[in-house]
């Protein structure tokens, strides 16, 4: 006796009614626009003069290469996020793409973008682009995720080397500069995903994801949470007294980790009901704006010492 | 006399019209791959033969 039981199984082709919108959702894009201006960001500090063509090409490459990551997540991830309510209504997931398309797609546009800015801009960038994909889909995505309650933590290099690639990109080499971004970016990460998973943690823990409050519990993550915000407003600010970024820099960054601080300490304080769900939610968006508010604070200083000279 | 029936797959509707804007969002990626690669060289002139690793 079979044990097949053919009338369940479609064995027609599978001809796709995949849109373009599909496929731009497979690049994640809200990600690929964080990636876009942190490498924006590590490409305009650069202390060399790029061609504009130059230039673009280089953030077109990164954000490309981070597409490709992203697509490549939601290949491997397809299981995970058919569970998770955030994340159901992706491509694959919704059937609107195949693993093996999403694979296949993810695989060429690694293939191109590390490629294109090895030819065309230099191969220490592609390195590092080929690296920093690597790092995201194998490091993070394959081992670390499903894993370990570490996952963003170390993962989070991975999202924190855009503008590290960028620099390479405009100087051929590496230098303190783009690493203090780095830096900043990789510690800002567990802050921001654990406030995330906070409020999300039914949604982790029925996937199966080991965050950090489905496994330690939410208070362990809500000190955690603030221990690394102590450690990311220390390194955001120390830029400015070791001579690196000046003072604007340094009081966008006092006032900034200022105000990210005092919502961490309430994330810490609050820890039942609405109250502690609205601290949490508060330093999600908070961490957004922080980031965004720092990296756009050094892109306005050097636009403002590119067309008024005289100022500085 | 007997209409023949188109012999495989028919396509949709559907299937055709993603099918169709899959092949020109293909077409426009590679178009802007040759543009860059030939604005680049461009911009390089003969310094993009000096390839240091």
């Amino acid at each position: 006796m079979s044990v097949v039981d053919h009338n369940a199984i479609d064995l027609g082709p599978r001809i796709s009614e995949a849109e373009v919108s599909d496929y731009i959702a497979l690049l994640k894009p809200r990600v690929m626009s964080l990636v876009v201006f942190t490498a924006l960001v590590g490409l305009v500090i650069a202390p060399v003069h790029l061609h504009p063509i130059i230039a673009f090409t280089s953030i077109l490459c990164i954000a490309v290469g981070a597409g490709a990551s992203g697509a490549l997540n939601m290949w491997y991830e397809a299981d995970i996020d058919a569970l998770m309510s955030r994340t159901a209504n992706r491509p694959i997931p919704r059937g609107r793409i195949t693993r093996p398309e999403a694979l296949t797609f993810g695989m060429t546009l690694a293939f191109f973008s590390v490629m294109t800015l090895g030819i065309l801009v230099n191969w220490v960038a592609g390195a590092l682009l080929a690296f920093t994909i690597f790092f995201y889909v194998v490091i993070y995505t394959m081992l670390l995720k499903r894993w370990t309650a570490q996952n963003i933590v170390i993962g989070g290099a991975a999202g924190a080397l855009p503008p590290v690639v960028a620099w390479a990109a405009a100087t051929g080499s590496l230098s303190v500069e783009p690493w203090l971004l780095f830096l900043i970016i990789f510690f800002w990460t567990p802050p921001h995903f654990w406030a995330l998973a906070l409020f999300r943690s039914d949604d982790y823990a029925r996937a199966g994801v080991p965050m950090l409050p489905v496994v330690a519990g939410p208070d362990a993550t809500r000190l955690q949470i603030l221990l690394y915000t102590i450690v990311l407003v220390a390194v955001a600010l120390a830029p400015w007294p070791l001579g690196y970024f000046d003072a604007v820099y340094g009081a966008t960054s006092l006032v900034l980790g200022a105000g990210m601080l005092a919502l961490a300490v309430n994330v810490y304080r609050h820890r039942d009901g609405i109250e502690a769900t609205r601290a949490t939610r508060r330093l999600f968006a908070f961490s957004i704006l922080y980031l965004f508010a720092l990296f756009a604070t050094l892109l306005l200083e050097v636009m403002v010492r590119a067309v008024v000279p005289l100022v500085w | 006399m007997d209409e023949k029936k188109p012999d495989g797959i028919v396509l949709t509707e559907a299937q055709k019209r993603s099918r169709r804007q899959r092949s020109i969002a293909i077409a426009l990626a590679l178009g802007v791959l040759v543009v860059l690669f030939f604005a680049v060289t461009m911009v390089k002139g003969p310094a993009v033969l000096v390839r240091p690793m």
